[in-house]
């Protein structure tokens, strides 16, 4: 077949918003002949290009599938609405920039799941691309449509548009994916012969061959593979070495800038804390470092092959990696010498941390971040978060005694046994810290300015409250009100910023959904919804007649206490992580009992089970 | 062997779509591949010394473009030449370097364009018909656009910064303006502006095709000259 490229020219590309998002060519993108490939994969991104292109996990996928001879792994965006308007006017359909051809060419079209709000838009894209949107329309020489990242660790609500899932880290199960195909292709076999074959593969969840049962009331009453050699749990795939799986140094370089425009360094995947809110804590264990020798050596050639004059390190929270200060010496050294600035986000405040910052961040000193989450000690500690007030007062102080007077704090409201003392908490917090810095000398001590930004909680699945119930709408609404009112009278000090609780209250249906709600991103889609992420699209009421159309009760997924009996969506999704030890961390915290974290000692949580990481090195008992 | 260099740079149909900043930065990365000994500024967020000619928007392609780079150690401007191309993307040339050693850099010395634009109209048009347009263009005395300045938008005479300017027919409604503009630090007037004035004045609705930069001038004693015939003083 020959490959055939479409034409997007300066009568479309001059009349958009930055049209280099649409134009590729970057430096170090991929250039292959799809000729002489067997399988082409177009790894799409269901955002806009600045936010797709900040993405660590589509840069390691991209590295790891081109790396194949036999593969070309390309990319896609979700087109700015004045781009998709040229687009449906001319019916040009949504095209890779590496070659220009359109989805509907592919072997596979890819999507990460980075955050509930972009699913419309994968619908879009589907649409622009020229697939059928419903898996079962798809015919023979159609793509296979594959996703995976977070979400993905509660499928069911895609159920209807993704052929496959993978549950868990790509690196490795996308090779053997590949490796079947061809088998497949190959043996000339049907449609849904490959997917009886992906489904064999470990972390590989095929969601037509299970069937979901309902009770009258709406809930689960089974999920069940359609026969006997589809596995009844899809158990989630994770790297064991990080060091002996390829991290990409070549990163595209990209024209315009981007969201997080520069070399990303993952220090290590995982986070020991387990903070019970946090679906990242629990989903990504164990903790697994990456070497510091290899890390360096990665900063050396990721600067050599992209010219980028900024590295950032990532991970949950890198004041946890056991080699820091090994890391940023051989770091600081090198990134002075090359003229190249070094960041540090996700670090805990202390002595050592505040040395670090003065010496890499030489520009300006204005943020700091902390985030306690709630506001007072008793709730903190429902939520496992390790932070006292006297931790936070002394970090605040030795960060504003260091020049830093911009400090920002997170919190959330409506988190499970809240009261409305938590929520008031949260501005007494503030207040105690402008207080606590007036016995600070001289010239600090009128100095801090407190930003107080508070997120609605979310219940997440394989968290210890994916039980809970969501609080509704009202009830945030009025918090937040009640806090600004709070802050308002007491100090101008302080700045207060909150979240749109419809937003999150959509994000809470679409997390913890079953199959049915499937339907509901459809009709939404249909009304128009697409990034609804952004403010400036999302709208609450269209969603709303899309449920009410579909004969579904938001509330019944959002703001329902579920049973520990409870068949919930997700349950045949084996993360790894006990539901056992969700239970008992879901009681603990209504004891107000800490659990501790997996360096001090193990709490058995299930992921042992990945003989890895720190399981292997943390005490039991 | 030079310390400064002066250097011209081509940019094609495939990189036209970024914007000057975007330019900056594309540069400052591919030096830092190259690994070229560039000089650098000092204080807390030291920046490549480096300094181009005038601002390229989002849409031009341009025959020559000019920057100066000052650089830590002496280099050979061929050998310069050579090792850039190796680390810019496909559709940036640089194609010729040469020592710089003029107390003006190449931003203050630019002082006018030479632009091919290319546009279709709505409706079609005669050969007499836009070249009349052009003659009646050039003869008024004030031709007011607004434009943005460094105090915001403002209503400026862009006729003393039209230097020269014909038209051609190309096909049926596509036609071609060759227009010599004023440019640089002061007083720069960008074809797209010149384009939008002149369609405006006779109702034209136009839709461009392409802007190019054919060449950019210095003035000394009353004569245009090539940025390279002024990079010494
Ligand atoms: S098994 Fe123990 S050490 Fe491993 S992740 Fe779970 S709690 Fe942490």
């Amino acid at each position: 077949m020959i490959a055939m490229r479409l034409k997007i020219d300066e009568s479309i590309l001059l009349n958009v918003e930055k049209p280099a998002k649409y134009t590729g060519n970057e430096w170090n993108m991929v250039k292959k002949d799809p000729d002489d490939v067997k399988v082409r994969f177009a790894f799409c991104f269901p955002d806009d290009y600045e936010i797709g292109m900040s993405h660590l996990g589509m840069k390691i996928l991209y590295h790891i599938m081109n790396k194949r001879e036999d593969t070309y792994c390309e990319r896609a965006f979700a087109p700015w609405t004045d781009m998709e308007e040229k687009l449906r006017e001319r019916n040009i359909p949504l095209y890779t920039l590496e070659t220009y051809t359109p989805l509907s060419e592919f072997d596979f079209v890819g999507f990460t799941l980075q955050y509930e709000m972009s699913y419309t838009n994968i619908l879009n894209m589907l649409d622009l691309g020229g697939i059928p949107i419903f898996a079962n329309d798809r015919k023979k020489g159609m793509p296979f449509v594959i996703a995976g990242g977070p979400c993905a660790v509660n499928p069911e609500p895609l159920a209807d548009f993704i052929d496959l899932f993978v549950i868990g880290e790509g690196e490795e199960v996308i090779n053997e994916i590949i490796d079947e195909y061809i088998a497949w292709k190959d043996a000339g076999e049907e449609r849904d012969g490959f997917l009886k074959r992906a489904s064999r593969i470990e972390g590989v969840y095929v969601p037509s061959l299970y069937n979901v049962y309902y009770y009258e009331d709406g809930t689960i009453m089974d999920i069940l593979p359609v026969s006997p050699d589809v596995p009844d749990t899809v158990r989630r795939r994770i790297v064991k070495n990080l060091d002996s799986v390829d991290f990409p140094d070549d990163i595209i370089v990209p024209y315009i800038g981007t969201v997080h425009d520069r070399i990303m360094l993952e220090v290590f995947r995982g986070c020991i804390r387990g903070c019970r809110f946090c679906q990242a804590g629990f989903i990504y264990r164990p903790v697994r470092e990456r070497s510091h020798e290899k890390l360096s050596e990665l900063a050396k050639s990721s600067v050599e092959k992209t010219g980028y004059e900024e590295i950032s390190l990532v991970s949950l929270s890198t004041s946890d990696y056991s080699a820091l200060p090994e890391l940023c010496d051989n770091l600081i050294e090198f990134t002075e010498a090359e003229k190249v600035s070094l960041s540090l986000p996700s670090l805990r405040v202390d002595n050592f941390s505040l040395g670090l910052m003065e010496k890499v961040s030489k520009v300006r000193k204005s943020g700091l971040t902390f985030a306690p989450e709630a506001g007072t000690q008793r709730l903190r500690d429902v939520i496992n978060k390790g932070i006292t007030t006297e931790d936070l007062i002394a970090s605040v102080k030795l960060a504003v005694a260091g020049g830093w007077t911009q400090v920002k704090l997170y919190f959330m409201i409506g988190l499970p046994t809240e009261t409305i003392e938590d929520v008031e908490g949260i501005a007494n917090l503030g207040i105690t810290l402008i207080e606590s810095c007036r016995e600070l000398p001289g010239e600090y001590n009128k100095s801090l300015n407190i930003t107080l930004s508070t997120s609605c909680f979310v219940p997440k699945p394989f968290t210890p409250f994916q039980w809970e119930p969501m609080d509704d709408i009202e009830s945030l609404m009025n918090k937040q009100y009640h806090l600004k009112d709070r802050i308002k009278k007491r100090t101008r000090k302080i700045k207060y910023n909150y979240h749109d609780a419809r937003l999150s209250f959509l994000e809470a249906v679409l997390a913890r959904g079953d199959r049915k709600i499937g339907k509901v991103i459809y009709t939404a889609w249909q009304k128009g919804c697409k990034f609804d992420g952004w403010d400036e699209f999302f709208s609450f009421e269209k969603w709303m007649e899309a449920f009410s159309e579909c004969g579904l009760d938001p509330k019944f997924y959002a703001n329902r206490r579920r049973d520990y009996t409870e068949v919930l969506p997700w349950d045949h999704i084996d993360m790894g992580i006990s539901k056992e030890f969700l239970k008992k961390e879901s009681e603990k915290a209504y004891e107000g009992d800490l659990t501790k974290n997996c360096a001090v000692g193990c709490s058995l949580c299930g992921a042992q089970g990945y003989k890895t990481g720190i399981c292997i090195k943390s005490k039991r008992g | 062997m030079a310390k400064t260099l002066r250097f011209r740079f081509s940019r094609g149909e495939g990189l036209k779509y970024i914007a000057h900043l975007d330019m900056l930065r594309l540069f400052e990365r591919a030096i830092k591949r190259a690994q070229l000994p560039v000089a650098y500024t000092q204080g807390f967020n030291p920046r490549q010394k480096i300094v181009f000619g005038l601002p390229m928007s989002i849409g031009l392609t341009s025959d020559s473009e000019y920057a100066d780079i000052e650089l830590a150690e002496d280099m050979d401007p061929d050998a310069f030449v050579e090792t850039m191309n190796k680390y810019l993307p496909d559709g940036i040339r640089v194609d010729k370097a040469v020592e710089h050693t003029a107390k003006d850099n190449i931003m203050n010395q630019i002082t006018a364009a030479r632009y091919e634009i290319i546009f279709e109209t709505n409706r079609p048009m005669s050969h007499f018909e836009i070249d009349s347009h052009v003659h009646d263009f050039l003869g008024k005395e004030e031709i007011v656009v607004s434009k943005k300045t460094k105090k915001g938008m403002r209503p400026v005479n862009i006729r003393p910064l039209i230097y020269s300017l014909s038209a051609y027919k190309k096909d049926i409604s596509v036609f071609v303006l060759e227009a010599f503009l004023s440019a640089g630090k002061e007083n720069n007037l960008r074809a797209d502006l010149l384009l939008e004035a002149f369609c405006h004045e006779f109702g034209i609705e136009a839709r461009v095709i392409s802007i190019h930069r054919k060449a950019l001038y210095a003035s000394t004693y009353n004569e245009w000259k090539n940025p390279f015939e002024v990079s010494h003083d």
